[in-house]
């Protein structure tokens, strides 16, 4: 019984080190490409890459999280990436921005609040 | 992952509580948190297999907090008496010297019908045969026989009067119309039918009557045109 206590007590904290740490730096490659979208200077590449980042840190929160939750961050993702691809920028900024509330509420969202047991 | 483990935490607490609320008769041969568990493990382990949005991870450590509290109860429940009531329940004694516990039956959503079921199923087909009778804390049903017992047993008792009703089934059986027994009660002292507990009627005419909250009483009475079943 001990062992399994130490077991999930220790999965909890990498879970919660893991989601915390992925999505600050999901943040941050948000905030950049953000910025040059904003300036109109972001490209597909720049885009690309962030998808890129993401499909790779992908792989290890579909562990943790559900995959429709992390299937909405695929999704504005691609939109995203064709928009600022086409120069579309007026029309990637909004979706920019619910990519960053999305990194910024998601790790909230598992957090053992009131809110989210009940 | 701490929300799923305080999430299955809560579900089973609340689960407990409502087993043991429901009363001995939804258990079933298990303790009320051995079939809250029984009841949820089969679920946490299932939806995460079929569903495959959801990280089978969940199910895992669902699996394994149900296993921690599984065990965290069953020390409390060994280590603390008082506890042990509390999580587990505490023998029912629905019959003792004085008859039918008609409190004891209430408290654990039972009737007569259930009791006279249960004594059926353990062999005793007489109220005044049994000493006591319990129902456990796993739901199971317990009864300490008189010495003599079997030689009480002769005849098929009918449950004439349940819980301060006729049932017609019975009287229909019997032959002997609901106005015959209406007369016994009388002759018995019994002014109005719902005061009365059980009554039973077996063919070789003897009779059990207890009255709700007084003790029982058996007499043997002669049917009309030597009527038996």
């Amino acid at each position: 019984m001990l062992a399994v206590c130490l077991l999930l007590a220790g999965a909890a904290v990498f879970e919660h080190f893991t989601i915390r740490s992925t999505f600050s730096g999901v943040l941050e490659e948000l905030a950049a490409l953000t910025e040059k979208t904003e300036e109109e200077r972001a490209n597909y590449e720049d885009a690309r890459a962030v998808q890129r980042s993401w499909e790779a840190k992908k792989e290890r929160l579909q562990v943790l999280l559900p995959h429709n939750d992390v299937m909405r961050m695929d999704n504005y993702l691609s939109e995203t990436v064709r928009l600022v691809a086409e120069a579309r920028y007026e029309e990637a900024l909004p979706k920019l921005e619910v990519l960053t509330h999305l990194a910024e509420t998601f790790p909230a969202a598992y957090r053992p609040s009131l809110a989210n047991i009940f | 992952m701490v929300l799923v483990i305080i999430r299955t935490a809560v579900i089973f607490a609340v689960l407990l509580v409502v087993m043991r609320l429901m009363g001995k008769r939804q258990i079933g041969e298990m303790q009320p948190f051995e079939l809250v568990i029984t009841l949820l493990i089969s679920e946490l382990a299932c939806i995460p297999m079929a569903d495959t949005s959801i990280p089978l991870l969940y199910g895992v450590v669902s699996v394994l907090a149900i296993f921690v509290l599984h065990e965290g109860v069953m020390l409390l429940d060994l280590k603390v008496k008082p506890l042990k009531g509390v999580l587990s329940g505490k023998p029912a004694v629905v019959i003792n010297k004085n008859g039918i516990d008609d409190y004891q039956l209430k408290k654990n959503d039972l009737d007569v019908s259930d009791l006279i079921e249960s004594l059926r199923a353990a062999g005793y087909f007489s109220l005044d045969a049994i000493d006591y009778a319990l129902y456990e804390s796993n739901g199971t049903f317990s009864a300490l026989p008189k010495a003599d017992y079997e030689r009480m047993q002769t005849s098929l008792p009918l449950v004439i009067v349940d819980n301060g009703r006729f049932d017609g089934k019975n009287i229909a059986l019997t032959g002997l119309g609901r106005p015959y027994f209406e007369e016994l009660l009388r002759a018995h002292g019994v002014k109005n039918v719902r005061r009365v507990l059980v009554l039973t009627a077996d063919g070789g005419g003897k009779c059990y009557l207890q009255q709700k909250g007084e003790r029982f009483t058996t007499f043997h009475v002669q049917y009309p045109h030597g009527a038996t079943w």
